[in-house]
């Protein structure tokens, strides 16, 4: 019985089909959970909208770029303030967000004049800033806004400014996975290829599908700068509007999101025969794996060598400090969907911890491939998570520590199970060597919190319910 | 000299000061015992959403959606309504009350909610014979009003469709201070009980702030029942705390049900306070207490120590909630600090005429400004104007870069401040709330003097 029917599903019997336990001898041929489809209402599901996906997720992490929202107030306000990704100009990307702030009127006559004044006017407030996206909403795209019609006046009237469109309401898809796949594909199609690239060293690629989240992107760039690789283009952390127009110019696309990102670089394959090499960012091993891959790519095998030596002196002791500690530690994993499959191997091999449940919002049928290939028997993959169900995988796989986002994070608290920020980090950067500790450190100062031990304490009779000692 | 009331020129917002109506209908939503909201629209207006939540109170609060998807978007949602209803009832056996909670798509698409909801009562009753599920349409498209009214909108529909009857009269209260944290909920009830008033929070959100226990259960929710909505009807009197949130429902229920409703000054500051308790004393014939007396003497003690010393004369920026902007500002005025910009973030034209804002408008004697419909760019566009002096912002953590980046020393209160731990568990209304938000005022402008070392040494004796 591979596919799991939950008690708590007992009304929903659909669910079946998106809750995977691993099994010996079992693998993706076998069984794999449905993915990517129609959330069922009223399930209390995870999921964010497909206008997230492009704004939240991959748009707004731009550091010089207006994200000009056509809609209602909610949609800016709620994309803002909701993700740690900096920036090395002061973070304009998570200072800012703007909005038509669309009334009844507009939805009645129609809001592309709205749109247009506030362009201006967003211009004009900020006259250093040249660069805007431009995202519409449900509403309207319901009434049927050319948004596209718009940015086009105004760039005729600013010949200054470059705008980009993306026509990604949230109602689009099945959740944020559809807003990745529409910018993806939009940029590609109307703005790389637009600038020409100042080329300073001989090794060229664009870094897609990592977003500065914590610091990511600013800690590889370290590895980058060390090996003389000039990076095009970030797609997009900590990264510039101009940048991604000059993505044709790189020698090689360089992926870790594979699902929010994985688009662009097949388009920059088949468009400019670009060559897509995908690599894993988090754990010692895989990012050993793909540094040596990187360099093998450009003939600097030897440099990648002495960086490799260098980071592992300064991070390996530290990293195994954790591991002896760690090792047996049971993790949950409840994040967006390529984490589950670019964590779970990694943790094991590097740290000794085992990953005992893993559930995704957005990834599709490949994550799940991935993951599953990659994950042990015994552990739970499901598609789309819900409240309930989360409940009762806990129960079955008592983990002792779960990945996830914070309000997920404050409701495991109550069961006394720590989280780790798992979207934003607790104290990031993850990637690379270094970050890869910060994750032990985390999740080791998460399990080992003396306040657990407490709280599992009955002061009418002094009984605890065993948690984990800390370690010397 | 005086107060002018302008409004923002640009069309577009940069930095909202609010959410949009939705939002404020799901907090309304949450402050009921056993009730899950469910939304009809994209799924990001309710994931989002209790994210927002969380960020404030560190806590989780069940909010479903119908998860709209393209096919309903052209089809219409009528299904997912349904699907979405019958799923809660079904895996959620003590669920009670379900708002059905619109967005901008689906008001746009104009899926027919009411004919909707008739359709799942048929089917629960049916189903759950034994059962009684409100199902509560809440009409809160995007584009119009904002949190603050979405806030009122739900609030007075739960209350129209669960309080249908006149009950016998209780001689109980029903008392409505709007979108309060925990820590104001609290405190009221603490007065409540002080006076011998047998009275009604709603919403009761006390248990926002709930504890880590030995059994692992999680009592994260709304205390308001549904017993307590219908018990309404038959309350001696409604007292709604906030014009702009709840007012509506106390006023519904005085013109349903006879139920006299008094609107008072919200109680931030001394002076609001005692006028709140004067009412109370004055619809229910309880004698003010000594104890309420003595808390209100300690407040003023506190405040006796900064005013004058500190607070006079220094300018303040204020914004958040109407009820709340407008209360504090009355509140700074107490402490002799000069509320010079009140901001106002949605485009209610009542504001304009609030009777509070024009008896300010007649006592100022230095320049102020009220901006209704204001963002957040109005705030710092006048931070970094040199010819415009402000000492301290107060306002939610939305702000926060406004005063980070400008060297301006911040207060957060409201709604919401995910960048300050335990806020929500504080009172801001009442003297409790005016001397910690009074001390709180003083000790971040001491932190500002002594990282910027501005005549930190006068704190060398105090």
């Amino acid at each position: 019985m591979p596919m799991v029917l939950l008690n708590c599903d007992k009304d929903i019997p659909e669910r079946e089909k998106h809750i995977y336990l691993k099994v010996d001898g079992e693998d993706s041929r076998d069984f794999l959970p449905v993915s990517n489809a129609p959330t069922l209402p009223g399930t209390l599901s995870e999921r964010g909208c497909a206008f997230c996906g492009a704004k939240l997720v991959i748009g707004g992490v731009l550091k010089d770029t207006i994200q000009m929202i056509h809609g209602p107030i909610g949609c800016a306000y709620d994309t803002w303030h909701t993700k740690r990704y900096p920036t090395d100009n002061g973070h304009f990307n998570m200072k800012y967000v703007w909005s038509t702030d669309m009334k009844e009127s507009h939805i009645v006559f129609g809001g592309e004049k709205r749109l247009e004044k506030s362009c201006h006017e967003a211009f004009d407030e900020m006259p250093d800033v040249k660069r805007m996206i431009i995202y519409t909403t449900c509403p309207t795209a319901l009434i049927g806004d050319d948004i596209k019609a718009v940015a086009k006046k105004v760039m005729e009237e600013r010949p200054d400014v470059d705008i980009f469109t993306v026509e990604c309401p949230g109602f689009a898809g099945v959740s944020q996975s559809k807003g990745h796949h529409v910018l993806n594909i939009g940029w590609i199609n109307e703005k790389v290829g637009q600038l020409d690239a100042e080329i300073t060293s001989p090794y060229t690629m664009n870094f897609i599908g990592d977003f500065n989240i914590g610091g990511d992107t600013q800690l590889l760039q370290q590895y980058w700068d060390k090996l003389g690789i000039q990076v095009i283009a970030h797609f997009t952390g900590n990264g510039t509007y101009d940048d991604l127009r000059r993505m044709h110019k790189a020698q090689l696309n360089v992926v870790n999101c594979a699902r929010s990102s994985g688009y662009i670089a097949n388009e920059l394959k088949k468009q400019y025969g670009i060559p897509r090499l995908d690599i894993d960012s988090w754990g010692f091993n895989y990012m050993a794996e793909g540094i040596r891959k990187i360099c093998a790519f450009f003939g600097i095998e030897e440099k990648g060598e002495a960086l490799l030596a260098e980071e592992f002196a300064k991070w390996k002791p530290q990293l195994d400090w954790y591991k002896e500690r760690l090792k047996g530690t049971k993790m949950a994993i409840w994040t967006g969907g390529p984490r589950l499959w670019h964590w779970t191997k990694s943790v094991e091999d590097d740290l000794g911890v085992q990953v005992v449940a893993m559930s995704s919002k957005f990834g599709h049928q490949e994550d799940f491939e991935k993951v599953i290939a990659r994950g042990q028997t015994g552990t739970y993959y499901i598609d789309d998570g819900n409240e309930l169900e989360f409940f009762e995988i806990i129960d079955l796989v008592k983990p002792d520590v779960i990945f996830t986002g914070p309000r997920v994070g404050e409701l495991v608290k109550k069961l006394h199970i720590p989280y780790v920020n798992g979207h934003g980090y607790h104290n990031g950067p993850y990637m690379g060597f270094e970050g890869f500790v910060n994750l032990a450190r985390d999740m080791y100062n998460a399990v080992h919190n003396p306040l657990l031990k407490l709280a599992a304490t009955d002061i009418r009779t002094g009984i605890a319910t065993p948690v984990k000692e800390a370690a010397e | 000299m005086g107060c002018e009331i302008t409004t923002r020129e640009r069309a577009g917002v940069i930095n909202p000061m609010y959410d949009c109506q939705p939002a404020g209908a799901q907090y309304a939503g949450i402050g009921v015992k056993d009730c899950i909201p469910l939304v009809h629209g994209g799924q990001g207006c309710t994931m989002f959403v209790r994210l927002l939540f969380a960020q404030h109170f560190k806590e989780n609060f069940d909010v479903a959606s119908t998860s709209l998807h393209e096919d309903s978007a052209v089809f219409g949602g009528h299904q997912r309504i349904q699907d979405g209803v019958m799923t809660l009832a079904r895996r959620y056996p003590d669920l009670r009350v379900i708002p059905v909670i619109t967005t901008c798509s689906t008001e746009v698409i104009g899926d027919d909610i009411e004919g909707n909801i008739n359709v799942c009562n048929k089917m629960l009753k049916e189903e759950f014979p034994g059962r009684k599920v409100h199902v509560v349409p809440v009409h809160t498209p995007s584009f119009k009003n904002s949190q603050v009214g979405g806030y009122s909108e739900c609030m007075q529909s739960m209350f129209k469709t669960i309080a249908t009857a006149k009950v016998a009269p209780s001689g109980k209260l029903n008392l409505f201070p709007g979108w309060v944290n925990p820590g104001d909920v609290v405190l009221l009830k603490h007065y409540l009980k002080e006076m011998g008033i047998d009275g009604t929070v709603f919403m009761d959100t006390e248990d926002f702030d709930s504890p880590m226990l030995p059994d692992k259960s999680i009592h994260t929710h709304g205390r308001t029942t549904v017993e307590d909505i219908q018990a309404s009807t038959g309350a001696m009197a409604s007292v709604a705390l906030a014009r702009y949130e709840g007012a509506s429902t106390a006023t519904y229920l005085n013109q349903e049900f006879e139920v006299p409703a008094h609107i008072v000054s919200t109680p931030y500051g001394i002076g609001n306070t005692d006028k709140m308790l004067q009412k109370l004393s004055e619809i229910t014939g309880k004698p003010i207490p000594e104890s309420l007396v003595k808390e209100r003497g300690i407040a003023l003690d506190a405040l006796q120590d900064l005013a004058h010393m500190f607070f006079a004369n220094k300018k303040v920026a204020l914004f958040g909630h109407p009820d709340l902007v407008i209360g504090l500002a009355e509140f700074c005025m107490e402490v002799e600090l000069e509320p010079v910009l009140l901001l106002l973030g949605d485009d209610n034209s009542k504001y304009k005429k609030d009777p509070r804002i024009l008896a300010m408008k007649d006592k100022v004697n230095w320049d102020m400004e009220v901006v209704c419909n204001a963002d957040l760019w109005e705030l710092e566009k006048r931070v970094t104007d040199p010819n415009y002096k402000i000492d301290l912002i107060m306002g939610h953590s939305k702000g926060r870069y406004v005063g980070i980046y400008n060297n301006v020393p911040m207060v957060r209160v409201g709604f919401p401040t995910f960048d300050r731990a335990g806020l929500y568990r504080k009172p801001t209304m009442g003297y409790a709330g005016a001397m910690e938000l009074g001390e709180a005022i003083a000790n971040t402008l001491f932190n500002h003097m002594e990282y910027n070392k501005e005549k930190e040494w006068i704190l060398n004796t105090w």
